[in-house]
C-alpha cells in the first residue's frame, strides 16, 4: 500500500461492506464519499493513506487531520464497523440454509490414491466386487477411506477439464471463439441440472426410499464427464474412429458402473441379498436404474460429438 | 449447443405454469385425476398415478397461496 503509488492511480479503493455516507458539513464533493471510507478504515492501512493521497481538492487537506479526531468520523467508524460486523454475522449463518457447506466438506475429502483408484473403476468396474459404502456408526465413512463412496472432487474437476478440452477441440478446428466456452460450460450444466430434476422427479414418483441425497446425485451423475474427456482427447490425438472407440468403452464402464452403483441404492432390499427380485415394485425400480444408467452413455456422446469432426 | 441454463430455466417456468393451469373442476374431474377420487388406499403404497395427482395438487395449492395474500 504506497501512498505515492495510490496518488498516482487516483482511484479509490475500500472495500465494498465499510461503505458508509457520512455528510460532513461544508464538503460536497462526491468524492468525499470515499474519502469518508478510507479515513474509516485507516487504522487498517495506516495515517499514510488518508491525508490527501486521492488527489483531492487541497481546500480539504487542513480538516483532513481534524477528520481523524473528529467525533462524528469516530462515530461513523463505529458505526460502519458494526454494520460490516452484523452483515458477515447474516451471511454467515443464512449460508448454511442454502448451501450446505458442512455437508459439501464430506464430499471433497479425498486424497490421491482415491482419486486413482476411482478413475480406475470409472474406466473399468467390471472387478471390482464389493460395491456397498462402509457406514462408520450411522454415517457414511469419507471418500478418503472408502472407494465406493461418492465424492464431489473427481466430477467438479471433471467439468471444468471438459469445458477445457471443449475449448482445445474447438480451437484446432478453427472454430473456437471465448464465448463459446461459457456456452459449452452453461450447456452442460445445464443438461446436468435437468437430469438431477428429471431423476428427482422419478424417484419421487415411484416412491423409493432411499438415502441418496440430492449431491450424492450430482456426484454420480457428475463422473460421466470423465469419460467425456478421454474421448475427446482420444478424438483429438487419434482421429475419429479412435473417438468413437474409446467413447464406447466409456459409455460401457459408465453405464455398468451406474448400475452397480444405483442397484444398491434404489433397490436396497434386493440387492443386499444380490437376487434380482421379480416383484411390479422392484421391477419398476429396476427399470428406473436401468434409464439412468442409459441416459449416461447418450449424453456423453450428445455432449463430445459436436467436437470431434 | 443451444440449451442453455436460461432455456431450461423458461421450460420449467411453463412446465409450472402448465400444471397451475389445470382446472380441477372442468378438467381432472372429466379425465379421472381429481384430487378427491385417488387418495383412499393406505394399505399399500401409492402408485404413480396418486403420485402424480399429489403432485399436481401440491403445486397448485403453492401457486395458489402465493396469489391470495
Amino acid at each position: 500500500m504506497h501512498p505515492a503509488g495510490l496518488a498516482a492511480a487516483g482511484t479509490p479503493r475500500q472495500p465494498s461492506k465499510r461503505r458508509v455516507p457520512v455528510s460532513q458539513p461544508g464538503m460536497t464533493d462526491p468524492h468525499q464519499l470515499f474519502d469518508d471510507t478510507s479515513s474509516a478504515q485507516s487504522r487498517g492501512y495506516g495515517a499514510q493513506r488518508a491525508p490527501g493521497g486521492l488527489g483531492y481538492p487541497t481546500a480539504s487537506a487542513s480538516p483532513q487531520s481534524a477528520f481523524l479526531g473528529d467525533p462524528v468520523s469516530n462515530m461513523a467508524m463505529a458505526y460502519g464497523s458494526s454494520l460490516a460486523a452484523q452483515g458477515k454475522e447474516l451471511v454467515d449463518k443464512n449460508i448454511d440454509r442454502f448451501i450446505p457447506v458442512t455437508k459439501l466438506k464430506y464430499y471433497f475429502a479425498v486424497d490421491t490414491m482415491y482419486v486413482g483408484k476411482k478413475l480406475g473403476l470409472l474406466f473399468f468396474p467390471y472387478l471390482h466386487q464389493d460395491w456397498e459404502v462402509q457406514y462408520q456408526q450411522d454415517t457414511p465413512v469419507a471418500p478418503r477411506f472408502d472407494v465406493n463412496a461418492p465424492d464431489l472432487y473427481i466430477p467438479a474437476m471433471a467439468f471444468i477439464t471438459y469445458v477445457l478440452v471443449a475449448g482445445l477441440a474447438l480451437g484446432t478446428q478453427d472454430r473456437f471463439s471465448p464465448d463459446l466456452l461459457g456456452l459449452q460450460a452453461s450447456s452442460a450444466l445445464a443438461w446436468l441440472t435437468l437430469e438431477v430434476l428429471a431423476i428427482l422427479l422419478s424417484l419421487y414418483l415411484v416412491t423409493v426410499n432411499t438415502d441418496l441425497t440430492t449431491i450424492d446425485l450430482v456426484a454420480f451423475l457428475g463422473y460421466k464427464y470423465v469419460g467425456m474427456i478421454g474421448g475427446v482427447l482420444m478424438g483429438l490425438l487419434f482421429g475419429k474412429v479412435v473417438y468413437y472407440l474409446v467413447l464406447g468403452w466409456c459409455c460401457v464402464s459408465i453405464f455398468v458402473f451406474m448400475i452397480r452403483t444405483l442397484r444398491l441404492k434404489i433397490l436396497a432390499e434386493a440387492a443386499a441379498e444380490g437376487i434380482p427380485v421379480r416383484g411390479a415394485r422392484n421391477q419398476l425400480r429396476m427399470y428406473l436404474t436401468m434409464a439412468v444408467a442409459a441416459a449416461q452413455p447418450l449424453l456423453m456422446y450428445w455432449l463430445t460429438f459436436h467436437l470431434v469432426r | 449447443m443451444a440449451f442453455t441454463l436460461y432455456s431450461l430455466l423458461q421450460a420449467a417456468l411453463l412446465c409450472v405454469n402448465a400444471i397451475a393451469v389445470l382446472h380441477e373442476e372442468r378438467f381432472l374431474k372429466n379425465i379421472g385425476w381429481g384430487t378427491d377420487q385417488g387418495i383412499g388406499g393406505f394399505e399399500e403404497e401409492p402408485g404413480i398415478k396418486s403420485q402424480l395427482m399429489n403432485l399436481i395438487r401440491s403445486v397448485r395449492t403453492v401457486m395458489r397461496g402465493k396469489k391470495k395474500n
